[in-house]
């Protein structure tokens, strides 16, 4: 089982789909209850506090805007994890987490500077174009591998 | 102070969740009893918004930002004020933030402010402008008062320095003015002097209003009718003071610490800026340069007057660094008159440059705080604009002045 | 933070309830079949209705297990996703926070809106129909744009 980063990162459809072939889906989701759920830290909603943007540091220069390094101290640790990724490009709009294009600009950055096996698709327009996407999707996931790493 | 039904302020922002400011937003709403919402949107909207606002930004939240702007102006949510807000230093951000703010000013009358946040911004940071907006949503009947009447002070405990009036129908018949050091203490000093000019004693004062850094702690002490943020007042006093109630004007307020830019419509304030970046633009910055040119805060106006300010290189919005840069000028033989004309340029220009893009400027411009008193800033800020630059009698006492008026309001009741 | 982190039994139970949200997008499950289901197989589990999908929410085996049945009724029409937020979370709750939706609301609209494309593109890939041959057009040359223009003058 590989530890797939999904992008756009909060997406139900790569969500779902890492799962049901088999793999761990990194997704914000799970970061966000992590943060909601921690004891002792009351910043509604999300239980962001200014702690956040100056850990976004480590992805993100001291110029970049404090919701850019906020995101980022979520979304950095989940692309250090990853051993895999999909990237969904040109995805319809997205909120929230996904709300900020230069996050978004530097998310897709991060993730491919890394070396790990990497599939990006663009959004489907058509349903021959979906059938597509998730042919390609399913192949990729199949391919990595099914065993915990040791 | 009467007790007012909760303001709905719609929240229409950006990134705020995630810069560790939300908890912020939501502490100095509920301080002043106000509630954030979250305006309800046509969803289908959000498909066409970046034509239909006209702006096709990147940021999805940022299209959110147009349509919940959209929904305030169509009345799809009923509020009474709107705070729009997103991360300092994003460019994207930055323009829609303004447009949007220019889209509600020219199709509703609910009142907006704007800000920009770091993950440093507190709720103490955002308190003057959420009070202001709150007071300027609920209670226009307060600000339509045009008289003061029967006898009241008003107390300004600024951040530099402290100011009292005793007013009596429309007549300010004693002031005082003092340097603020410890809050109390200098604004019992200011107002002793002023009760002891007025020949009156403190019981006869049949209300009193505070304004200014220390309003609340000042408040308290003098059991003050009416406590109020200093946007509110200035732009009611300035406006009062200078005789221009009906109509629109523009109130800068260059004080001690930061400067506020107002536009003003028939008294009420409108749209508004606080700066407080940096005291580069601030009195304090005049008051440090007086010092290193060897006069008094009060002769600097004049010799500003006679200076040039192009002759001086001045180049930097710090106050130390600017500092800096006037002890060049001066060392390498700039005539104190020049480097006079430039600090008062100088903070004209910050203002010009930081404050004056977010208010839409339109006469008469009333330039009031103790920095109007220096002669070589209204002429810096009538030469930058171009346009004739009013500055009221007694405009260093404008705080006061706009709480004797605004308490006034409390002798009837 | 590790889940295990705190240690005790208690704790470790307590910090792993999770949400789950199933969006149904099927012609022979109904979101109410799903319900039922739920409320036959397991006690510990709560589920919440909503507008894009079923929540839900108990400990983490539990609701993998529910999932799994969940899934099993039309393996592909039913998506699942975890959710950050527990349902009725006061600080992501419409009806509390004071008007309009959690941002990843209009998302998740958005992606519902193409299950029905997936859930079809899935059952094809399982039963190996071949990719049709897809015309991607692309933005014609400058030299093509000119000539049309000129041909048109």
């Amino acid at each position: 089982m590989a530890k797939v980063i999904i992008y756009p990162i909060n997406s139900l459809i790569l969500s779902d789909l890492v799962e049901r072939f088999g793999h761990k889906p990194l997704a914000m989701m799970e970061k966000i209850k992590e943060k909601v759920n921690t004891v002792g830290v009351d910043s509604p909603p999300l239980n962001i506090t200014a702690e956040e943007p100056k850990m976004g540091l480590k992805y993100a220069a001291v110029e970049v805007p404090a919701g850019v390094r906020g995101r980022m101290a979520i979304v950095g640790p989940m692309i250090d994890e990853a051993e895999a990724a999909v990237i969904v490009n040109e995805a319809s709009m997205a909120f929230g987490c996904m709300g900020c294009a230069r996050t978004n600009e530097l998310t897709k950055y991060l993730i491919r500077k890394k070396e790990i096996p990497i599939l990006e698709v663009e959004y489907p327009r058509s349903e021959e174009e979906g059938q597509e996407f998730v042919y390609k999707i399913a192949e990729f996931l199949k391919s990595l591998p099914p065993e915990d790493k040791v | 102070m009467t007790k007012d039904k909760q303001v709905k302020v719609a929240l229409v922002s950006c990134g705020s969740e995630y810069a560790g400011v939300q908890g912020e937003l939501e502490k100095v709403a509920a301080s002043v009893n106000a509630k954030l919402i979250f305006p309800e949107i046509d969803i289908a909207s959000l498909d066409t918004i970046g034509r239909d606002f006209g702006i096709e930004a990147a940021s999805p939240d940022l299209r959110l930002m147009m349509a919940r702007a959209q929904a305030v102006v169509e009345g799809l949510t009923d509020v009474d004020g709107v705070f729009i807000t997103s991360c300092f230093r994003c460019a994207e951000a930055a323009i829609v933030r303004n447009e949007v703010r220019r889209y509600i000013n020219k199709h509703s009358n609910v009142p907006v402010i704007s800000y920009s946040f770091t993950e440093r911004t507190t709720a103490a940071t955002l308190m003057t402008r959420m009070e202001a907006l709150t007071t300027i949503a609920k209670r226009k009947h307060l600000l339509a008062r045009e008289h003061q009447t029967g006898l009241t002070a008003g107390i300004d405990s600024g951040s530099t320095t402290t100011k009292a009036v005793i007013m009596r129908d429309d007549k300010i018949i004693g002031q005082g003015w003092v340097p603020t050091i410890k809050v109390i203490d200098s604004a019992t000093e200011a107002f002793n002097h002023a009760l002891e000019e007025a020949g009156v004693k403190a019981e006869e004062i049949q209300a009193i209003g505070t304004t200014g850094y220390g309003r609340f702690l000042v408040g308290e002490h003098f059991k003050a009718q009416l406590i109020q943020e200093e946007i509110t007042v200035n732009s009611k006093g300035a406006v009062y003071l200078a005789n221009k109630q009906k109509g629109p004007a523009t109130v800068i307020d260059i004080g001690g610490m930061d400067n506020k830019a107002i536009s003003v419509q028939d008294g009420i304030p409108g749209m508004f800026t606080m700066g407080g970046i940096c005291a580069g633009a601030s009195g304090r910055f005049l008051d440090m340069t007086a010092k290193r040119l060897g006069v008094e805060i009060t002769e600097l106006g004049a010799l500003a007057v006679k200076g040039m300010q192009e002759k001086v290189e001045m180049n930097s919005y710090c106050i130390v660094f600017g500092i800096q840069s006037l002890v060049n000028s001066l060392a390498k033989g700039s005539r104190p008159e020049d480097v006079a004309a430039a600090a008062c340029h100088s903070v004209v220009e910050q203002i010009f440059e930081q404050q004056l893009q977010e208010v839409d400027v339109k006469e008469p411009l009333i330039l009031v705080g103790g920095s109007s008193l220096i002669e070589g800033v209204p002429k810096a800020l009538s030469d930058l604009l171009k346009i004739n630059v009013l500055v009221p009698p007694n405009s260093h006492l404008i705080g006061a002045v706009g709480s004797a008026l605004l308490a006034s309001g409390f002798v009837e009741d | 933070m590790s889940l295990n982190a705190t240690g005790s039994e208690l704790m470790d139970s307590e910090e792993d309830v999770i949400t789950k949200i199933v969006v149904i997008s099927s012609d022979s499950v109904l979101p109410i079949d799903a319900a039922m289901k739920v409320y036959q197989s397991e006690t510990a589990i709560t589920i919440k209705e909503t507008c894009f999908g079923t929540m839900v929410t108990g400990p983490r085996n539990a609701v993998d297990r529910v999932v799994d049945e969940l899934r099993a009724m039309d393996m592909n029409h039913v998506f699942v996703k975890e959710r950050g937020f527990r349902p009725g979370d006061e600080r992501r709750c419409r009806a509390v926070r004071g008007g309009g939706p959690r941002p990843g609301f209009h998302y998740l609209r958005e992606e519902v809106q193409m299950l029905p494309m997936i859930g079809k593109a899935l059952d094809a890939y399982d039963k190996h129909v071949p990719l049709a041959e897809i015309h991607r057009a692309k933005k014609i040359e400058v030299k093509k744009l000119k000539d049309i223009i000129e041909s048109n003058i």
